[in-house]
């Protein structure tokens, strides 16, 4: 029981310390992100930044060991902030008035809360008790894990390096998620795999803060967020499910909400200064998360694209060149592991398009759908998304909600063209389909809880977003 | 800093009663109620065995231990050396396989489906040095490959007792010039 404890303090030292890298960095470059906003991007970030830091130590050959992972990320990022504070004091010194004032913005006193607050309160206190506890108490066993994210984890804490010698577990996967378990192996002192999972967990409740923050910033009230977060949080098994089953798909889906999300907050007007900086970390985020991560990515940078052209806001020209921020973060999640892999001979696997299998598509299109309106896997999510976005249709063509009706439906279409063209065989295609679908809808989900945040403030108001304008704020 | 539309909303709160929730959202709540109940079906086996591990202190590694495939390869891990090759006979599909290699781990993982012929075998034994072969499954009779290898004395059963029989090679034994 006392080893037990033991090993549980040293697993938080090892989270804290993913969060004080992020929140220092988040701090560092957007430091009117609120208390909560900088916790849930930090989380993401402070993984990033270490488990990038663990991939240039083994590119220069060095094993990993605990001081050499954490201290210098932490000593990078505290400089940074530190810095950063140094000068903002100078700064206020000089003009005669304290830094605080200068930095944060009046807050007015917060409001009592209500009885549908603590509902909703309840609902995700007790969603979290029991993911943490299936996590927790249950060793890896889901078939990627074993096979591809645990194992991989377990190889590198064990070999205290990248090495991928002598095994073939989709070795060109991006390994920020083995990565991170292996970090917190560091801190362990072992391969302890149940205990460990509880940084999905954790991860989980970062990306739900992220998308309070994001429905908060879009004008809904702290109820209306909460409400709209809980909805997200306990529809279907999905979500639940990826916090305790140790596959690298929360971690994309994560990245997802951040560099999706913020590029819509910037777009609406609504995002705190310098917040693409953030947007462009998660973009490298979602590159390092897994191999479908880039492409994603692009989809993104496609539809904020489509959108600045099609509204036309004061400025466009410079607004797409911003568009430069995720496009450099993109690159920094995924040229690195390029490099590496390329310098150690990792074969890159790709599915070889060999046609474009129409069967495939008549196949995949009514499963999309069905998948779209399971009430296991996605509860009322998807259709009460489509209801928003149908409420709101008005204002999709005159306002930055394009951006996500072209996001989401995009990603649909591109869904359906990558199952027709996927190498598989007749008799797996159905397999295939149930293993993969899910999964690739999860990525998406976040953004469609910003739809319905969207939707129900439409609703309750009777105005959405800004109409036909493009707000300027970073 | 531009006052955000949330602060004013929250603030008016204090001051009047907050207006009915739109027909289309009261629905919609009801509707994800009654799918909360659905979710909680869902997982009520898992609540159920979760309480009781929790009370009996039946969880971690006492969860894997309930397994009799994991006791068994468990067992082999104890019985070979951390350095050597094996070969796992099964079909990946049964999902063993990665099972068998993530335990096993740093020891040297081959897959070969069981029916692989002596050829495939003997070629895969004597190009990796392979010193165990494990098959997953007990109840089936052994394949061409690892018969041969038995009567050629180059694989030795192991007594370990288990779902599945293990094998120790001596690859010294298979001196080429097999032929299907």
């Amino acid at each position: 029981m006392i080893e037990t404890a033991l090993l549980l303090g040293r697993l938080v030292l090892g989270l804290a310390g993913v969060i004080i890298v992020g929140c220092l960095l988040v701090t560092w470059l957007a430091p009117a992100f609120t208390r909560l906003e900088k916790a849930a991007a930090g989380f993401g970030l402070g993984a990033l930044v270490i488990t990038l830091w663990m991939l240039t130590l083994s590119g220069l050959g060095e094993c990993f060991t605990l001081p050499l992972v954490m201290l210098p990320p932490l000593a990078l990022v505290a400089g940074l902030w530190g810095g950063k504070k140094l000068s903002v004091a100078r700064l206020s010194k000089r003009a005669g008035f304290k830094a605080q004032t200068f930095l944060r913005p009046q807050t007015p006193s917060p409001t009592p809360y209500g009885v549908w607050d603590w509902v909703f309160i309840s609902l995700l206190a007790i969603f979290f008790l029991l993911a943490t506890a299936r996590a927790v108490m249950y060793p890896v066993w889901a078939w990627d894990a074993i096979a591809i994210w645990g194992f991989k984890a377990k190889v590198f804490y064990l070999q205290g390096a990248i090495n991928l010698c002598g095994f073939e577990a989709h070795n060109y996967y991006p390994n920020l998620v083995p990565l991170l378990v292996s970090y917190l192996y560091l801190w362990l002192g072992q391969v302890n795999d149940h205990l460990v999972k509880l940084v999905f967990p954790l991860w989980g409740a970062a990306l739900l803060a992220m998308l309070f923050g994001m429905l908060k910033r879009l004008g809904l009230t702290r109820t209306q967020a909460l409400g709209v977060t809980t909805f997200f949080a306990l529809n279907g098994i999905t979500f639940i499910s990826h916090l305790f089953i140790v596959y690298a798909d929360l971690g994309m889906t994560y990245f997802a909400l951040g560099a999706a999300g913020f590029i819509y907050l910037w777009l609406t007007g609504a995002a705190p200064p310098r917040t693409l900086p953030v947007a462009a970390l998660c973009f490298a985020g979602l590159a390092w998360s897994k191999f479908e991560g880039p492409p994603l990515a692009v989809t993104i940078l496609l539809a904020a694209v489509l959108t600045l052209l099609w509204l036309r806001p004061p400025e466009s020209g410079r607004r797409l060149a911003s568009l430069a921020w995720p496009v450099g973060g993109l690159l920094l999640g995924y040229l690195p592991w390029r490099l590496f892999a390329l310098s150690h001979g990792i074969e890159t696997g790709s599915d070889h398009i060999l046609g474009f299998y129409w069967n495939q598509l008549f196949k995949a299109l009514p499963a999309l759908g069905r998948g779209l309106i399971n009430l296991t896997q996605f509860g009322i999510l998807w259709p009460t998304a489509l209801l928003a976005l149908t409420a709101a249709r008005r204002k999709i063509f005159t306002s930055p909600l394009l951006f996500l009706a072209l996001f989401l439906g995009g990603n649909f279409l591109a869904l359906l063209l990558a199952y027709a063209v996927a190498p598989t065989s007749p008799f797996e295609f159905h397999l295939y389909l149930r293993a993969t679908l899910d999964r690739l809808l999860l990525h998406l989900a976040p953004l469609a809880a910003l739809v319905i945040g969207e939707g129900l403030k439409f609703l309750e108001t009777g105005e959405a977003m800004p109409a036909g304008k493009v707000l300027s704020s970073s | 800093m531009e006052k955000q539309p949330s602060q004013a909303r929250d603030t008016s709160c204090l001051t009047r009663i907050p207006p009915r929730p739109h027909w289309l959202v009261r629905l919609i709540l009801l509707l994800f109620v009654l799918q909360l109940g659905w979710l909680t079906w869902q997982f009520r086996k898992d609540i159920s065995d979760m309480a009781q591990r929790g009370w009996s202190h039946r969880w971690g590694t006492a969860v894997r231990e309930e397994d009799p495939f994991y006791q068994w390869i468990a067992e082999m891990g104890r019985n070979t050396p951390p350095g050597v090759t094996y070969i796992f006979l099964d079909n990946y599909e049964a999902g063993k396989e990665v099972e068998a290699r993530y335990h096993l781990y740093p020891r040297q993982h081959l897959l070969l489906l069981p029916e692989a012929p002596p050829s495939l075998l003997f070629y895969t034994i004597r190009q990796n040095n392979v010193t165990y072969i494990f098959d997953r499954d007990a109840k089936r009779p052994p394949g061409p490959g690892l018969q041969a290898a038995l009567a050629l004395g180059a694989a030795q059963p192991l007594n370990l007792p288990g779902p599945g029989r293990a094998y120790r090679v001596n690859p010294k034994l298979i001196t080429g010039g097999f032929y299907d």
